[in-house]
Parts: C-alpha cells; sequence; structure tokens
C-alpha cells in the first residue's frame, strides 16, 4: 500500500539529512507504529506519505514514496486527499467549522461529492465511531478524546485507503487515549484500512502494532514486529525495561505476557520496608477549602496541608476540581469560604518578586509562559525579574539540556525542550512550592526521565514543596512520595504513592501489574526488590 | 527548478481587471465634481459589482493554500478588532493591522486582505450598505499601498526602527486617504441640498470642489485626525512584535522554498 524505496530527506536552510536511504512496505491493513526521539523524524516520515513534504516545506527528496500506486513526486497533496486522511496532534488546530456534523461534512464539500452520499456517509461515520449522540454539538465543548474521534472521523469520511496520525493520544488521559486506539483496531480490522501512527507513549499502544519502524536519531531506521524491535529499542515502555533488566528470553508487549513469563520471579514474600519520615515543615496549608463557580461546586470542605521536600501528585478526572485547587493555592482567585496559607501567607496578597519565590506555576500549555522573541531573551528577562545575576538562567537552562539553542524562537523548540525552558525560568527564582499542570503531555522518554530527576532534586537537595496534576501514572510511580486523589471536588484517597496506587488496578503502573502483589511500582524498586529478597546479587 | 508556492501575487490579468474596476471605482469616488445628470445610483450598482468581478477574478487565480489560510487567518483576526473601536470619530483599531500584515505580505496579498477583512468585518458590525463597496475598495487599495512600501533604499534595508517610522507615517497617510475617500463618498447624500456645503447637482467644479474641501475639513477634526492619531499609536506600539511574529510565520509557512526530486542523494556528514 505504501512503498518508500531508498528515501533520503534534506529541508531547505538545512545540510542534515533526515533520512538515510529508508526503504519499507506497508501491506494493506496493517497497523505501523513509527517511533524515535524527539526530531527524529517521525513528522517528516508521516508527511512525505501525502507529500505534505516536500510540496509545502521545500526540500531535497532522493529515492521514491508511492501510495497505492501513486507516486508523490508526481502528484501534490490534493491529488492524495481521497486516499489519505491525517489526523494531527492537536485536533482542536484542524477544525474549521462549528459542530460535529458539519465537520463531518466539510472534506466531502470541498471534494465536490453529491448530497446523498454525503449524507449517507454522515451516518456511517456517526455509527462507526459512536458519535450519533454528539451530532449537533459545538466542537468546542467536547472533551478531548470525542474532539480526536470527530477529527478521525472527518478523515475517515472521505473513504481513504490509508490513516496517518501523528501522535493521536499524547494530549488525551488514558481513558479518552483508550477509547481513540480502540476505535483504530477496530477501523483496521473492520475495514482493512491501512494506518501508520507516531506515538510517544508505547505502553498505550504497542498492544495494537502489527510492525513498528523505529527512527534512530542518526537517520538510520529499521522496520519489524513489535518483539524484535523492543529488543534493541532505547525507546521502550517500562514493562519492556522490566523484561530487559530481569534478563528474560523475550520480551512482552502486554502485562500479561510479562506476567506469564516472570511467574518463578513472585513465589516469595517481598520483604516489607517500611522507611520512617521525618517530620517535615508545612508548606501550604488548606482549611474548609470551597469553591464555587456560579452554581457549579468545584471545591466542597477540603481541609490538607503539603509539606516541605515533599512530591505530591494529585490525581483525579477532567474536571474534578484538580486545576481549582492549584489555583487557589496559586492565587489566582479567592476561595469562596475557606483559607488557604502559603509559607504563611495568603497566595493573592503576595506580589512582585515575594510572589515569584514563593510559588512557581507552570501550566498545562507551558508557552502561555514565553513572550519574547528568543530563548536567551526569556531567560534575561528571568534574571531581572528575580534580580539574578545576567546568564545565571540560561546557566541552569544549560544543564538541563545541554544542546538547546539560545537564539531559536521559544515556540520553535519540541515540547521536551520548552518545558526544560518553563522549568529553568520558575526554578530560577527558587519558589517555596512548584505547581505543574500536567506537565508530560508530548514528552518524550528522555524528556520525561528529565523532568523526573529535575523534579526529585529540587524537592530532595532543596527541601521545596512540589504538587504535580498528572494523569499519567508512570510518572507518579517514579516521582511522587505521596498521591492526593480528587473526585466531584472532594479528596477521596490521600497516602503514600505506593499503597494509592496499588489500592486501584485502574491506577497502578504496568510494573506493579506485572509483580503483584509485591509492592513494586518502577523497574529499579523491582529490581531492588528481587535482589533483597533473594538474596542475589543485584542486577543494576 | 521547482519550488513551493510563492505567496499569493496578482496575474497580469489579474492586473488588468484590478486597473479597469479600480478606475470605475475612482470614478465612482469623483462623479459629483463631474456629472450632471441624475444617475448616480449606477455608480452604487458599477462599484459592487466591480467588487465581485474582482473577487471572482482572483479566486479564479492561482492562489495557493497557505496564502489563502494566512488571509483567512488574519481576515478573522481584523475583523475581530473592528467591534472593538466604536465606530464613531474614526477610532478604528483595524488599520494598523492591515498595513504591518501588508508590510509583510506584499501588496497583491495585502490588497486581497483589505477587500476580505473589511467585506467580512462590515457583516459583524451590521455595516452593510451602499457604501460597503466603497469602503472595499479603499481598504483594498491602503493594502497595497502598505504593501508597496519599499523594503531598502539603495542598499540600506529598511527594517527597525526606520520601518516603524515609515509604517506610522504609512497610517497617518492612510487614515487621511480613507477619510477623505469616505467623504466623497457621502458627501453628496449627507447635507440635504439646501446647506452652506451640499452638493448641488450640475453645479460648476470650483462651486462644488471649494464646498467640497470645506466639508472635509469640517469633518476631517472629528473623525481623520482621532483615525490617524489612534493608528499611529497602535502601529508605534504593536509594530515591532506585530512585525517580528509575522515575519516568523512568513518564514515558517516555507514559501517559494526549492523542491527537488532526485533518484538518489549523495550523503555527507
Amino acid at each position: 500500500m505504501i512503498t518508500f524505496d531508498n528515501v533520503s530527506l534534506i529541508y531547505p536552510h538545512s545540510l542534515r539529512t533526515i533520512f538515510e536511504d529508508l526503504s519499507f512496505t506497508i501491506e494493506e491493513g496493517e497497523m505501523v507504529l513509527v517511533i524515535g526521539g524527539t526530531g527524529s523524524g517521525k513528522s517528516s516520515l508521516l508527511r512525505l506519505i501525502n507529500g505534505l513534504v516536500p510540496h509545502h516545506t521545500g526540500g531535497i527528496l532522493a529515492g521514491d514514496v508511492t501510495v497505492d500506486g501513486i507516486s508523490t513526486s508526481l502528484t501534490k497533496p490534493g491529488g492524495l486527499a481521497h486516499l489519505i486522511g491525517i489526523v494531527g496532534q492537536n485536533p482542536a488546530h484542524g477544525f474549521v467549522t462549528d459542530t460535529v456534523e458539519e465537520e463531518l461534512v466539510f472534506g466531502m464539500e470541498a471534494l465536490n461529492f453529491a448530497p446523498d452520499v454525503m449524507r449517507k456517509r454522515v451516518e456511517e461515520i456517526l455509527d462507526l465511531l459512536s458519535l450519533a449522540h454528539l451530532r449537533n454539538r459545538s466542537i468546542s465543548t467536547l472533551s478531548g478524546g470525542e474532539q480526536q474521534r470527530v477529527a478521525i472521523g472527518s478523515a475517515l469520511v472521505l473513504h481513504p485507503k490509508v490513516l496517518v496520525l501523528d501522535e493521536p493520544t499524547s494530549a488525551l488521559d488514558p481513558i479518552a487515549a483508550e477509547e481513540v486506539l480502540s476505535i483504530l483496531h477496530r477501523l483496521v480490522h473492520d475495514l482493512g484500512l491501512t494506518v501508520v501512527i507516531s506515538e510517544h507513549k508505547l505502553e498505550r499502544v504497542i498492544g495494537f502494532a502489527d510492525r513498528i519502524i523505529s527512527i534512530s536519531a542518526d537517520g538510520k531506521a529499521e522496520i519489524d514486529i513489535p518483539e524484535e524491535i523492543l529488543k534493541r529499542s532505547p525507546i521502550a515502555p517500562p514493562i519492556v525495561h522490566l523484561a530487559r533488566a530481569l534478563n528474560l528470553d523475550s520480551v512482552g508487549t502486554s502485562v500479561r505476557e510479562v506476567r506469564r513469563m516472570t511467574s518463578h520471579l513472585r513465589d516469595f514474600t517481598p520483604l516489607a520496608s517500611a522507611e520512617q519520615k521525618d517530620e517535615l515543615q508545612t508548606v501550604v496549608a488548606i482549611e474548609k477549602l470551597s469553591h464555587h463557580y456560579g452554581e457549579k461546586v468545584a471545591l466542597r470542605d477540603i481541609s490538607i496541608t503539603f509539606k516541605a521536600g515533599e512530591i505530591t501528585a494529585v490525581m483525579g478526572r477532567n474536571g474534578a476540581g484538580k486545576s481549582t485547587l492549584f489555583k487557589s493555592i496559586v492565587g489566582f482567585h479567592n476561595p469562596t469560604s475557606g483559607t488557604v496559607l502559603v509559607a504563611g501567607t495568603r497566595p493573592s496578597d503576595l506580589s512582585g518578586r515575594e510572589r515569584l519565590s514563593t510559588v512557581g506555576y507552570i501550566p498545562q500549555e507551558p508557552s502561555d509562559l514565553l513572550i519574547h522573541a528568543s530563548v536567551e531573551k526569556e531567560c534575561s528577562a528571568s534574571d531581572q525579574d528575580n534580580g539574578l545575576e545576567d546568564g545565571s538562567t540560561f546557566a541552569f537552562l544549560k544543564r538541563l539540556t545541554p544542546t538547546i539553542n539560545g537564539q531559536a524562537h521559544p515556540r520553535d523548540l519540541s515540547e521536551g525542550q520548552r518545558l526544560s525552558l518553563v522549568l529553568a525560568l520558575i526554578l530560577c527564582s527558587a519558589p517555596d512550592v512548584l505547581i505543574m499542570d500536567e506537565p508530560t503531555r508530548g514528552l518524550d522518554y528522555q524528556a520525561k526521565a528529565l523532568l523526573v530527576d529535575t523534579l526529585i532534586s529540587y524537592a530532595r537537595n532543596l527541601g521545596k514543596c512540589v504538587l504535580i496534576a498528572t494523569h499519567d501514572v508512570e510518572l507518579v510511580a517514579e516521582v511522587a512520595d505521596r498521591v492526593v486523589f480528587v473526585a466531584d471536588g472532594d479528596i477521596v484517597a490521600d497516602g503514600p504513592t505506593i499503597d494509592v496506587l496499588l489500592s486501584s488496578p485502574a491506577f497502578a503502573p504496568q510494573v506493579a501489574k506485572v509483580m503483584s502483589p509485591a509492592p513494586w511500582l518502577t523497574v529499579k524498586e523491582a529490581l531492588r526488590g528481587i535482589a533483597s529478597a533473594t538474596g542475589a546479587e543485584s542486577s543494576e | 527548478m521547482k519550488t513551493t508556492a510563492d505567496i499569493y501575487r496578482l496575474s497580469l490579468q489579474s492586473k488588468v481587471v484590478l486597473t479597469f474596476t479600480s478606475l470605475i471605482a475612482l470614478a465612482g469616488f469623483l462623479w459629483p465634481f463631474f456629472y450632471t445628470g441624475n444617475l448616480h445610483w449606477i455608480f452604487l450598482i458599477a462599484i459592487a459589482a466591480c467588487v465581485l468581478l474582482l473577487i471572482s477574478e482572483v479566486g479564479i487565480g492561482s492562489i495557493d493554500a497557505k496564502s489563502i489560510a494566512l488571509l483567512g487567518v488574519m481576515s478573522a483576526f481584523i475583523t475581530l478588532l473592528r467591534p472593538l473601536g466604536a465606530g464613531a470619530a474614526g477610532l478604528e483599531p483595524i488599520w494598523f493591522a492591515l498595513i504591518i500584515a501588508a508590510r509583510v505580505f506584499g501588496p497583491s496579498w495585502g490588497f486581497l486582505l483589505g477587500v476580505t477583512s473589511m467585506t467580512t468585518s462590515a457583516l459583524l458590525t451590521g455595516g452593510v450598505g451602499p457604501w460597503l463597496s466603497y469602503q472595499i475598495f479603499a481598504a483594498g487599495w491602503i493594502g497595497l499601498l502598505a504593501g508597496a512600501l519599499p523594503h531598502r533604499i539603495g542598499n540600506r534595508l529598511i527594517r527597525g526602527v526606520s520601518e516603524k517610522f515609515m509604517l506610522i507615517v504609512a497610517g497617518i497617510v492612510a487614515a487621511f486617504i480613507f477619510g477623505l475617500l469616505m467623504d466623497l463618498q457621502f458627501w453628496p447624500w449627507v447635507l440635504g441640498s439646501s446647506t452652506q456645503l451640499s452638493y448641488i447637482p450640475g453645479g460648476s467644479l470650483s462651486a462644488n470642489f471649494s464646498r467640497f474641501i470645506t466639508f472635509h475639513f469640517a469633518s476631517s477634526m472629528a473623525w481623520d485626525i482621532p483615525r490617524a492619531i489612534l493608528t499611529s499609536a497602535l502601529i508605534a506600539l504593536t509594530a515591532t512584535p506585530f512585525l517580528q511574529a509575522l515575519r516568523r510565520t512568513h518564514f515558517k509557512a516555507a514559501f517559494v522554498a526549492p523542491i527537488e526530486f532526485r533518484k538518489r542523494v549523495e550523503v555527507r556528514g
């Protein structure tokens, strides 16, 4: 269906080849996953398929890309529109109309379909993607998962033979991601659609993929079945790392497989290792906090404290009250009733440098904090705001990501680099409380590891309080000391990470599911646990 | 060599149509000085027809997806700006955006932006009427002129402070041109026939001209001066970041980037 024949690509204003002699064939009805580090060319590969590269971007394309026998060098992207559907990372950027039904019809109108065909196809897609109850809704009121389904629907309505998706679930919470992926799975199996998908969060998609294209940093790419690629690939989900660390014969792609392979490791009783913590100083004290938006109750009667040196993960559904809680702590609004004290003062009374050194807030979209035209300008503005020596923020940033280009525009950075930049700007004023809303959206494993290290050293070495709202259980398992679970404006669970995560299978990270009932959340913990329990040499 | 599509440029045929329709529109503005009969309604219809002709002409021409997208986004932006102005006393916060955008994307695209943004914003503010086609031409011409401002004098590239200064001057000139054209357009209708400043149908050129000049300066105090002040102040405030953002867009859109298809490529470091 899709053939790459000795493809190499060079962008204008660049001397680097993105791929070198890339050759592979994707058969009809296959679901192929593209993995690779940030900037390795995943998006370029996907856009080569429908000719957006190089027809829209310019560049030198060597070799040949054909889709269903049509060469992209001879046909412009418009001529492939009926054949290839493309869905981006943020569906909201691609919508052109207001309601679901109109959005589905739009593509067909542009290609001049007959009205009765359009009507039939819309009904068909509404059923196929379970969107019928949303047909008259305004798109902006839909949840992320629903929006992504509409985006897929508006691509499918043209009956393409190939569907290309660029990180379709990176910005979604686990439940919405599941929703989107199971629909893709069904499309591949029921309609024989060919799907090419790129994704950072491998643990979500790996089970659905027939084959994987792995692009390495030096432009080499290989294509093979998941088990083979994952044996070697540096990019892999936690269970694969676990399987490798335990020297299993093969790597599994699902919890079930790895659990079967490791049954011999679980027939001993793990030692309980309860560490006694020192009494820590309270930084954030919240008492009987309630917040209403008009009639709607966002938080009701919450009392909780957060301590210095502690990393707390706040979890819960969208709309459960996580963001409202954070906004109250940051001081964006005054609570309807109750008190919030941060380092002894009401956050809404803080201003200027005092505010910077008390509360640091990184919103869901970190680029909202970036206003200058280059990385260096952002850093020097932060030096000025915090009264620091010239260049100290940039030096700190360089320690986080040595490869960052100071002249680059902040919006041209990769997600990981942008988050590093924002972290550097915020951490330079050393706030007593650091608050992050969904920090891992769109981050690859490398950027995530960097985030984990930065947060842990900030909390441990500097004794600061860190709060994170997230859906990412793997991140929570790596970094959090404590988990607070919020539902419908109430705190329903609050305790050490192990207790809260293990008490519910839905929130357990992959390693915990494999190793259950042993209380280990991460690969490191599991290795250490097994080593100490069996008395064997640690394989670390 | 093959390249990606260029930013929209008027084709030769479009240029001819633009010149032709502009001449009719100009006649539509100037008729009170020359025309003695009773058929001036014709111009209201003729100019609307010219707008339609022009839009269909440039629409048929090869306008690329990227130019369309840019045009859509900027028109929407200007459309949203328009209701922010009081609509009275010439406080129209749209000209600075039109001028700066046209500066970056060139005269042809600037002309189109003037036309589309004036049309869509009129729909939003309820400003649809016989005057609309006059306003559309005036806005299109202003976009065209702003886009045609020079980019270098001799060997010196006009950027930074000198560019900002030039745009401020352009803003002031545009504010007065628009005022002059709008006055021309409604002066024959607005005052009735009995005042000292009224249009005299069939009157001599000199009599009508001096009446118009007096009328224009009277209204100019109330409309054009506030418009010029607002436009130049907004340009002074926003030109630097606005130009930067749009130039970055221009770069990202990769207009006229070379495309090359080869059998193989020699891979070097």
